[in-house]
């Protein structure tokens, strides 16, 4: 246990200043960015000394030094500002946003595994075949694959022609009443609120973007899993295994679990990757997630959600490193 | 010489999927340079009478809901994203490569330099610590929206993976005997990098090039998918599949479908490229293929 403390210890440690950074990273961005706020706030038609007052009130006259110990004092106490389109704090909106885009995340990352742990463990153990032949090629087409374009071609099939997909307009279809918000997945609120017209309606939402994202990220973790497994059947732990006369499933088994720790990296990675990079699959299903928040922040030069987005996506992938050191804490003993 | 060529044709020979990626992206730069040859109509005229015309003669692909010709903007758009892609990748690799030396180089070493290196280090980790997409949107957000940005965009998001696989490089061969000769017999810092150690990396990066401007290609579509990229009306494959996307629903699959197959091809052709120089720079691995 003394082992543990002392390796989250040192973790927390290394996570200060890496927030420290990413705040600053964020306020220089705020910073970059062309035109005066005042102005953008004010409007064009403003007097000088409306704009001397609203800058002294945004404190934009004061020192950079000191407008960016404002900022990190605004965002401890959760204050992104607000968005003007939205007309709402961008936390509020982000926290409504976010377990859209995490809900289609976890799902997504769960098929790629059934898909791509599979695959890549049966790639690793044949040398010939077809199925060896579709682990080799299937990271290669995957990888090659635009997520916003496949997300298209299957709505081409499943929405337009074969009409057995709900129309890709959000999360739940408009005549169907959501149920009481509890954890944002709306999956898990209709089983909580036992309302399973919405939760059949939700799935039949999810299926084709989870799909969409499933198939492509399975690539990634196919390609790791497969790689990492020769290696461990080539160790001499395998072989002597193999000397001993183990079967062939119980060696693979074992050049499995240590193959383990480069799986696991490559899902953290997937998962900080998609929290931004799900935006383009949420837009082509009009999903309503944090990404598509951002993006249109971006496109309306309303800069404080995508700074907010910026800022919470950046500190949840440090969570999620975080949760996967301690996940190989577990796994692999040697870990200090 | 003859021995590389000879050895690069064996592994060819042996993976003819490779030949494949070399043959696509020799035949997308052909069609990038020579594209007003092929182009039966200009990419950016749109003709008001024959809008979202399904797949027929002339329109080999149709036309999209502003009545342009589809197969001549996939034609056409090659230029732009090749170009973007390449410029920022090249880019990258050289801010990636010489930040990278100076941080393989000075690793632990006392000084101002060993806490130059360190600070290079902990300032890709925090460029690293933002999601690539939002970054890459966040630059273009600073930079404003044009092709300058988009290059800075791609530039800035993947010179991290130069940079670190430089500085591993650096550390590798810093250590190496005739490394530590050159250095007794008083050969410059400047020198030993120029002479030694970056001639050492070529293979491994240019491994890393061919792969990341397959990437390339599918970040400058991505962005220009969502509006923050190339505008209509240039012809380019994201910006295509973005107009096209309203008409999926009503059936209307050509004006999208299209340019995000040739997307897709082209990147694999990268993809494949990438795949066999990795190979290629890794003996070992050559010569596992070659007896397999």
């Amino acid at each position: 246990m003394k082992r543990l403390y002392l390796f989250l210890g040192k973790r927390l440690i290394f996570v200060i200043p890496q927030l420290f950074g990413i705040t600053l990273v964020s306020f220089l961005f705020l910073q970059l960015i062309p035109g005066d706020p005042a102005v953008l706030m004010a409007g064009p038609f403003a007097t000088p000394s409306v704009l001397e007052n609203l800058r002294a009130e945004l404190g934009l006259d004061k020192s950079l030094f000191e407008q960016f110990l404002i900022y990190i004092s605004n965002v401890l106490r959760g204050d992104l500002g607000n968005s003007w389109q939205t007309t709402r704090p961008v936390a509020e909106d982000l926290l409504q946003r976010f377990p859209a885009t995490l809900e289609l995340i976890v799902l997504s990352l769960l098929l790629a595994l059934a898909i791509g742990i599979p695959l890549g463990r049966a790639g690793a153990r044949l040398k010939k075949g077809v199925t060896r032949r579709t682990a080799d090629y299937y990271g290669l087409f995957a990888g090659a694959l635009p997520d916003f374009w496949l997300g298209l071609v299957f709505i081409y099939i499943f929405y337009t022609v074969l009409t057995i997909v709900p129309a890709p307009l959000g999360r739940i279809d408009f005549f169907i009443i959501p149920p009481p918000s509890v954890t944002g997945s709306l999956l898990i609120d209709s089983i909580i609120d036992l309302n399973f017209a919405a939760f059949k309606n939700a799935v039949g939402h999810l299926i084709l973007p989870v799909v969409t994202l499933g198939l492509i990220n399975a690539g990634p973790i196919l390609k790791m899993t497969q790689a990492t497994m020769e290696r461990m059947l080539d160790e001499d732990f395998s072989k002597y295994g193999a000397l001993c006369g183990l079967p062939e499933k119980v060696i693979a088994r074992k050049a499995f679990r240590n193959s383990l720790p480069s799986v696991i990296t490559i899902v953290s990675v997937l998962f900080g990757f998609l929290i931004g990079g799900a935006v383009l699959v949420e837009i082509v299903f009009s999903w309503g997630g944090a990404g598509q928040y951002a993006v249109n922040g971006v496109l309306n030069a309303d800069f404080n959600p995508v700074l907010g987005f910026v800022l919470v996506s950046a500190v949840f992938s440090l969570v999620i490193y975080l949760i996967v050191d301690l996940l190989y804490f577990y796994i692999d003993p040697r870990t200090t | 010489m003859t021995g590389k060529f000879n050895l690069f044709f064996r592994v060819l020979k042996k993976r003819p999927d490779f030949m494949l990626g070399y043959i696509i992206v020799f035949l997308i730069i052909i069609i990038a340079i020579f594209a007003p040859l092929f182009a039966p109509f200009d990419p950016i005229k749109s003709d008001a009478k024959n809008y979202l015309k399904a797949p027929q003669w002339p329109y080999l692909m149709g036309t999209d809901a502003t009545g342009m010709d589809v197969f001549s903007r996939v034609l056409y758009a090659p230029r732009v994203d090749l170009a973007i892609a390449l410029l920022g990748t090249l880019l990258s690799a050289v801010l990636g490569v010489i930040l990278g030396a100076i941080a393989g180089f000075y690793d632990g070493s006392g000084k101002v330099a060993g806490f130059g290196s360190a600070f290079i280090m902990r300032s890709a980790d925090v460029v690293q610590a933002f999601p690539v997409f939002v970054f890459a949107i966040a630059v273009v957000a600073v930079l404003g929206q044009s092709i300058q940005s988009l290059v800075m965009a791609i530039a800035f998001v993947n010179a991290p993976i130069y940079l670190r696989l430089m500085r591993s490089q650096c550390l590798s061969i810093r250590r190496m005997r005739y490394v530590e000769a050159a250095y007794l017999a008083g050969t410059s810092d400047i020198k030993i990098i120029l002479a030694h150690v970056i001639p050492n990396s070529i293979a491994p990066l240019l491994a890393q090039l061919s792969v990341n401007i397959g990437w390339a290609i599918l970040l400058t579509s991505a962005l220009s998918f969502i509006g923050a990229g190339v505008e209509a009306p240039t012809p380019e494959w994201g910006s295509m599949i973005s107009m096209g996307f309203q008409n999926i629903v009503t059936g209307h699959w050509w004006p999208s479908i299209f340019p995000g197959l040739a997307l897709a091809v082209t990147v694999l052709g990268f993809a494949l490229v990438g795949s066999s120089i990795e190979i290629l720079a890794d003996p070992v691995r050559t010569r596992k293929l070659l007896l397999s």
